[in-house]
């Protein structure tokens, strides 16, 4: 245990965040992006599910044979996404139509797997907990900050409240169709990583090859 | 000689340490324009060639030249000839005030006229993507620190030429600044781009403002006309309803037919083809494969046949004359960087993208036009066919040792 | 082995590394069976609530097209006004074989009993049932003031379920809905936008010949503005699919038989 419980909370907001820098959980994040309320809620589902799912895979840590691990870690993180599934199917119907099957795949999600493979297992129950927090609130720090770009230039709103009227509302703004398309999100992101590497350059990936230029030899 | 001594006086202000050293590649850029680059190669291998990339890229911008005039010309001819089918009421707008203050006629009939009309159109959507993307290039050139190369004019020039004459100019800055940013920028600049960058912008500009840019009333700017390229009549109707339409094969060939302002002329496209071709610039293997992809497929699909999609019928001969294919083939499938690099590849590369053109065109409902998607597409694969011809060509010998 | 010596199982299958293989399936098994009570008692207890939610959904887009939906509205107060009956499209009238409230059109498209293969099929749907649940709405005297009718068919990349809302004489359009459907952002789904929807208040089915004359298209048919809804901007082909979904469901295939019953004052 060498990081502070609020390094655990902040470290993955930033400098270590699971899309930008680990590049995990993309798939969900192109599809849940083009409204903020819908990302919103993902990042609730994906926060909770994360956490709660480290720290009983930390409590169950000792006692979980090595050959069947990570089947374990699926059964609980699939138990707790249809558990979340089921509630938001209840209380937020109209929310979880949008979300659709992409809740379901939060099982699938790389982010709650790495977090429980490679920090759950081998540390205790809190400070797994806040791990799995702090991950899913940097999942979801990314994914508001696309679903922002998106929302506001792809249809005029923010949280579905205009911003920009649109043409066919009446309005000035002509929205961006491409943004409510999913691969939008590829360009967003890969241009939020660019941003994000040039402000802590530390996060640039060494090179595999250097390309020879004619002058200097 | 007195630029070159101007230049020369200048330039220890670049060098480093001097004044304005950032600013070196914008010098460099003024100078290369006016002068052969004093830079020569010192590393191994040296290829002696008179083809340096300053000559290849101004070699494609003379080779637009038929395209730009062509565009101009149409532009104008189709403007003009929907205000003559509207009436009066529809001759609005500063271009048509600037016409008739400088005593030009809005006669589609007249040459002059139609050239002067269409030149409105051009120049603002040209000056645009100059200013617009000359900045970018600029400002990755001088943080950076590499040089601006001419690269960039032909871009700018291939962009213009597949731009629809009704552009608004915030979309073609918008999708040039993509087009340079995305599509080249980022991979590090011209040379280590894999996409075609102007392709790139465009297909920007589709699939973010749809309705401006592939709707029935966008390829004529006159408001209230509505008329649908020869690839919307067809996806509809078939090849027999061309003619009710006034559009006969030989009109499409020459070009006076809606379409985006450079590709509706598939003459002009092939003046320019021959004229790349003629001094190497093109490699004819792109141009073998991708005819031969088109041809083949459009072939085969003559012969299956669809009682409820007209466009299976559609002979090859049309395919080559509407849309942007000869644009396409002329200018973005010949592109050097973002094609395949081995001579095997090239058959492979050209042959995809005629093959998807096809495919797309006939079968995707979504999309009547495919050149620009095809060719994207192959581009994205240029460097794994490369890879298997590689590969082939290592087994082969292998067998010999 | 047990009676002997229980205390020494327990004691000695404590001792076990974990990875042996009794511990093994001691634990998978024993997760597995906490993990599904969990899950199942979740799921039970919360059903009631998510198939409320299910009804009341549809209400509310029944509401909707019928213009009497807002924000705040007590929603199964307000879907008390409607009457939901079963009616038989070849003979447009109401069957009394099924339970209104419970008969699915879905499951009965599929069967093969209710349901029939189309021959000609503009709408692109496959099979067609021969009974559909459609609404009454009864003005306060309790005179018939609108019908809703339930209508879909394929658009450009899914097919496209609503509701259309007539006028009691059989030919004036209120309204219509889509609930579910799966168009391009921006283009297609625009069928979902209120400015679009509005356009469809006020035309009419048939001309003064009594032929289908409703038509979505860019430009206006012959017959007139009446019966043209204006086509989505830069979205040819979902247009193309409502304009043949209408047509069909308000054509012979369709609701015209209980059109023209509805005209003449039969129902």
């Amino acid at each position: 245990m060498s990081q502070t419980k609020k390094e655990l909370l902040v470290d993955p907001l930033v400098d270590n965040n699971p899309i930008t820098l680990q590049v995990l959980g993309l798939c969900s994040a192109l599809a849940v992006t083009s409204s903020l309320k819908v990302a919103l809620v993902m990042t609730i589902a994906v926060t909770v599910v994360t956490a709660f799912s480290s720290m009983f895979i930390s409590i169950l840590r000792n006692q979980i044979p090595g050959s069947i691990r990570i089947i374990v870690q699926m059964v609980i993180i699939a138990s707790l996404v249809i558990l979340v599934d089921q509630v938001l199917k209840a209380y937020a119907f109209e929310i979880s139509k949008t979300l659709s099957v992409f809740v379901g795949l939060i099982i699938t999600n790389c982010i709650v797997m790495g977090r429980a493979e490679a920090f759950a297992m081998k540390n205790p129950p809190m400070a797994s907990f806040i791990d799995g927090i702090g991950n899913g609130l940097g999942y979801g720090l990314i994914l508001m900050l696309v679903g922002f770009i998106r929302e506001l230039f792809g249809s005029g709103s923010l949280f579905g409240i205009t911003i920009l009227e649109t043409v066919n509302n009446g309005g000035w703004y002509v929205p961006n169709g491409m943004l409510l398309l999913p691969p939008s999100a590829f360009f967003v992101i890969g241009l939020l990583i660019w941003a994000f590497r040039t402000w802590k350059p530390e996060q640039v990936e060494e090179r595999d090859f250097k390309i020879q230029t004619a002058e200097a030899h | 000689m007195g630029l070159r001594s101007y230049l020369d006086s200048i330039e220890p202000n670049f060098h480093k340490g001097g004044k304005y050293e950032k600013y070196f590649p914008i010098y460099e850029m003024v100078e290369s324009l006016m002068f052969t680059p004093k830079t020569v190669t010192t590393a191994a291998p040296h290829a002696r060639s008179y083809v340096d990339m300053k000559r290849i890229m101004t070699y494609v911008v003379i080779a637009t030249i038929p395209c730009i005039l062509m565009a101009m010309y149409n532009t104008g001819l189709q403007t003009n000839g929907a205000i003559a089918a509207l009436g009066d009421s529809a001759a609005t707008g500063w271009r048509v005030g600037l016409l008739q203050a400088l005593g030009f006629s809005l006669n589609p009939d007249s040459l002059i006229a139609n050239m002067a009309h269409g030149f409105l159109y051009f120049l603002p959507i040209y000056l645009t993507t100059l200013i617009v993307g000359g900045i970018w290039e600029v400002l990755f050139a001088t943080v950076r620190g590499h040089e601006v190369n001419e690269g960039f004019l032909v871009t700018s020039m291939l962009y213009v030429l597949i731009m629809p004459a009704s552009t608004p100019l915030w979309q073609v800055a918008l999708g040039i600044s993509f087009g340079v940013v995305i599509g080249k920028e980022v991979f590090g600049g011209t040379g280590k781009n894999f996409l075609n960058p102007a392709l790139t912008g465009r297909a920007f500009l589709y699939f973010a403002y749809p309705a401006n840019m592939s709707g029935n009333t966008v390829w004529t700017p006159v408001d209230g006309f509505s008329g649908a390229t020869a690839l919307g009549v067809t996806a509809a109707d078939g090849v027999q309803a061309l003619a009710s339409q006034g559009i006969s094969w030989s009109n499409a060939f020459f070009g006076f037919i809606q379409g985006s302002m450079g590709e509706t002329s598939t003459l002009a496209c092939l003046i320019g083809l021959a004229f790349l071709l003629v001094t190497k610039i093109a490699n004819w293997r792109l141009i073998v494969g991708c005819m031969g992809g088109m041809i083949g497929f459009s072939l085969l699909l003559n012969v299956i046949g669809s009682d409820t999609n007209p466009m299976f019928a559609m002979p090859w001969y049309w395919h080559l004359v509407v849309g942007g294919y000869a644009f396409g083939l002329a200018f973005m499938v010949t592109e050097p960087v973002s094609a395949s690099h081995t001579n095997m590849g090239r058959y492979w590369y050209g042959a995809l993208i005629g093959f998807m053109v096809v495919m797309i065109r006939v079968i995707n409902p979504a999309f009547p036009e495919g050149m620009m998607l095809a060719i994207l597409f192959a581009n994205i694969f240029a460097p794994l066919i490369d890879y298997f011809v590689v590969r082939a060509n290592i087994k082969r010998r292998a067998k010999r040792v | 082995m047990s009676e002997q010596a229980p205390k020494g199982f327990f004691a000695r299958f404590k001792e076990l590394p974990v990875d042996s293989t009794p511990k093994t399936i001691f634990v998978a098994v024993t997760l597995c069976l906490f993990c599904s009570m969990i899950v199942s008692v979740a799921a039970v207890s919360l059903r009631p609530v998510q198939e409320a939610n299910k009804v009341r959904d549809k209400q509310v887009n029944i509401l909707q097209v019928a213009g009497l939906y807002e924000d705040g509205v007590d929603v199964a107060e307000a879907f008390a006004a409607f009457e939901p009956r079963v009616l038989e499209l070849a003979s447009g009238d109401f069957s009394a074989d099924f339970d209104a409230t419970t008969f699915d059109d879905r499951a009965a498209a599929d069967d093969p009993e209710l349901s029939r293969e189309l021959v000609e099929d503009p709408a692109s749907i496959g099979r067609q049932a021969n009974f559909v649940t459609v609404y009454l709405l009864n003005d306060d005297a309790g005179n018939l003031d609108k019908v809703i009718l339930p209508l879909h068919g394929y658009g450009l990349w899914s097919t496209l379920y609503g509701f259309i809302a007539v006028e009691e004489n059989g030919n004036d359009i209120y309204g219509l809905q889509f609930y579910s459907h799966a168009e391009t952002p921006g283009l297609g789904a625009e069928v979902d936008n209120p400015r679009w929807k509005s356009l469809w208040n006020g035309k009419r089915l048939h001309d003064d010949t009594g032929t289908l004359a409703i038509t979505v298209d860019k430009t206006a048919p012959a017959a007139g503005a009446d019966f043209h809804i204006d086509a989505l901007a830069g979205a040819t082909l979902t247009s193309r699919g409502v304009d043949n979904l209408v047509k069909f469901w308000m054509g012979e295939e369709g609701y015209a038989t209980f059109l023209a019953k509805l005209k003449e004052g039969a129902v």
